[in-house]
């Protein structure tokens, strides 16, 4: 082991792109994965045309109807179309999924950046107060916002998103301490580079991969915390449809309506498993190391 | 090295203080009169007055806080305002049956994840590894909530193989707890699982890539001790840190497996104190979800430190 810390393998630019081009081509799972989350965003978005019925329609008629033609998903507890409720309750998944992870992203890795970059005072006192933060479970975190903001989508993202932070602010800074004895760095500082240059052109490209994995998990993660914190009822509120508050209506008709505890989770398994999907092949394709 | 140790573990002190703090201040960021909350459903002038009286909230804030933090470092976290009893004693009680929970979905995670990453990275490209990123995949992108409502609806409802809900005292029926706990620590453990999959076979390959590795090859030495050796000890790193960072995940995912599975342990204490608006619970349950995290978080690092001497030397020298 002690002959391994000061080797590094870096690939000659020029060479890594074409084997970037070469490789896209080839993954399929990422092309599927990115198509099926473009269409998760587009259904979110045209939900109200795609919905047959309206999210709150009840129709006493046909109160937990299996599925049929009429009602593709069945209907729940109040005569609701649970198809309809299904594409309406997309929107809440997909705010919580993309403002979740921007919020953690935009907070975490200037920090991490700068902790690991400067290390000393610096890096002791973001680290310090972080490990403080990092000591609470998101769900906890969730339920003190919720408790002072009142429970809300927006809060919901909020609360996902700010309790990421933590973590990805150590991944971030774990990363850049180790890059950062890299000799090329070394030479960089030699050669008169300012610090932006140095954790822009140096450090940054290097963590992408990493940083690239992370975003990946965040945005199905926080889809699915999402769903969580809806299902706990610290999310979107009733009437409201949301994959979560659904599932938490249809544990009280586990025996009676098998189709209100499986097809919105089934939506949240389809969506989350797109976006890793097109997670996975990006990262494949951008991660220098992982061509060979 | 004991440079390290004595920095670390006055980190995790630090951190300690700090999250008290936070969750002090978190509990007086609550909108509304602090004795209103405690007093529960107690709306009685007289009432809040001895409240106001008891727990000093006419006191400066720092006054408040140095009180509660001695008492809370002698083990006295206050009376829950619903049942009157000890909040300490109460969380003593939920505590081993969440705790069992977790170490069960470890033991799940790490029998699935770790030989599944290694196989998966061994045989990259082949089909052991499609079909363990596959599976991997899946195991991320389902909730563990909507599992565990599955597996009920299967293995509870229409197949009665096992118990929907409930618990049973270890010490009372070894057996029927385990019995219990199976469908619970399944739920919870596949999500770990699946990201201690993705980790070590990303450091596996990673590792893989290393010239030491092909001068372990160039040497002749077997598949077996470059796959198993050289490149997987130096994995285990981040997965072991990985596994410590997921506690947090745990706890979390306990709060909603118990909650399905009507389990009567930790998670189950903090979401009810929530609802019924109990701070001192809330307060106390909170705090020593923190105390624990820092705690296990501190010995993972110290095995990091254990494994990679790169990180010990890091540490002495800044």
């Amino acid at each position: 082991m002690s002959a391994t810390s000061a080797e590094a393998v870096v690939s000659p630019r020029a060479r890594r792109r074409r084997r970037l081009r070469r490789r896209f081509t080839h993954r399929k799972a990422a092309v599927i994965g990115g198509v099926l989350s473009l269409l998760f965003v587009l259904v979110a978005v045209f939900a109200p045309l795609l919905a047959p019925y309206g999210a709150s329609a009840s129709d006493f008629d046909a109160v937990l109807v299996s599925p049929s033609p009429a009602h593709p998903f069945g209907t729940d507890e109040l005569g609701r179309d649970n198809f309809s409720r299904v594409v309406i309750g997309s929107r809440a998944s997909i705010v919580a999924g993309a403002l979740a992870t921007v919020l953690a992203m935009v907070i975490a890795v200037p920090i991490g950046l700068v902790a690991g970059y400067y290390r000393g005072a610096v890096d002791t006192v973001i680290m310090r107060v972080n490990d403080a933060l990092l000591a609470f479970p998101f769900l906890i975190l969730a339920v003190g916002l919720a408790a002072i903001l009142g429970p809300s989508l927006t809060n919901a993202a909020l609360a996902i998103g700010l309790s990421a932070v933590p973590n990805l602010v150590r991944i971030t800074r774990g990363e850049v301490l180790g890059i950062r004895e890299e000799d090329y760095v070394g030479g960089a500082v030699a050669s008169g580079a300012n610090d932006f240059v140095i954790l822009r052109r140096h450090i940054l490209p290097n963590i992408m991969n990493t940083l690239l994995v992370q975003a990946t998990v965040l945005i199905p993660a926080a889809i699915i915390a999402e769903s969580l914190l809806s299902f706990l009822g610290l999310g979107v509120q009733p009437p409201t449809p949301s994959w979560g508050v659904m599932l938490s209506a249809a544990q009280a008709y586990l025996d009676q309506a098998w189709w209100l505890a499986l097809y919105p989770g089934v939506a949240i398994f389809v969506a989350t498993m797109s976006f890793n999907l097109f997670g996975d092949g990006l990262r494949d394709v951008l991660d220098p190391k992982a061509l060979r | 090295m004991q440079r390290y140790l004595l920095k670390r573990t006055g980190a995790a002190l630090v951190a300690l203080w700090l999250s008290s703090v936070i969750v002090f201040a978190g509990v007086r960021a609550l909108p509304g009169d602090a004795a209103l909350a405690l007093a529960g459903e107690e709306r009685d002038p007289a009432a809040l007055a001895e409240i106001r009286e008891k727990y000093g909230l006419d006191d400066s804030v720092l006054e408040q806080y140095l009180r509660w933090a001695g008492l809370a470092l002698r083990g006295d976290l206050g009376e829950s305002v619903r049942t009157g009893l000890a909040v300490s004693e109460t969380i003593v009680q939920k505590l081993p049956i969440t705790i069992e929970l977790a170490a069960l979905s470890v033991l799940v995670g790490v029998l699935i994840g770790i030989p599944a990453g290694v196989i998966a990275a061994s045989r990259k490209g082949k089909s052991a590894d499609y079909v363990s990123n596959a599976v991997g995949l899946a195991g991320l992108s389902i909730p563990n909530f909507w599992l565990g409502l599955v597996l009920i609806l299967l293995l509870a409802v229409k197949f009665p193989v096992f118990p929907a809900s409930g618990y049973v005292p270890f010490l009372e029926n070894p057996l029927g707890n385990l019995y219990n706990m199976i469908l619970p620590a399944f739920v919870l453990g596949t999500g770990l699982a699946a990201v201690i999959m993705r980790q070590m076979r990303s450091s596996m390959l990673e590792s893989l890539d290393t010239d030491y590795v092909r001068t372990a090859r160039a040497k002749g030495l077997s598949e077996w001790s470059v796959v198993g050796i050289h490149a997987f000890r130096n994995s285990l790193i981040t997965v072991v840190t990985v596994i410590g960072l997921q506690l947090g995940g745990l706890i979390s995912g306990a709060v909603v497996t118990e909650q399905i599975f009507v389990i009567p342990g930790f998670g189950n204490l903090i979401v009810s104190a929530v609802f019924q608006r109990d701070l001192p619970v809330i307060q106390g349950a909170v705090l020593v979800a923190a105390a624990g995290y820092i705690v296990v978080n501190l010995l993972v690092d110290i095995t990091y430190s254990l494994l990679n001497p790169r990180i010990r030397i890091a540490g002495d020298v800044a």
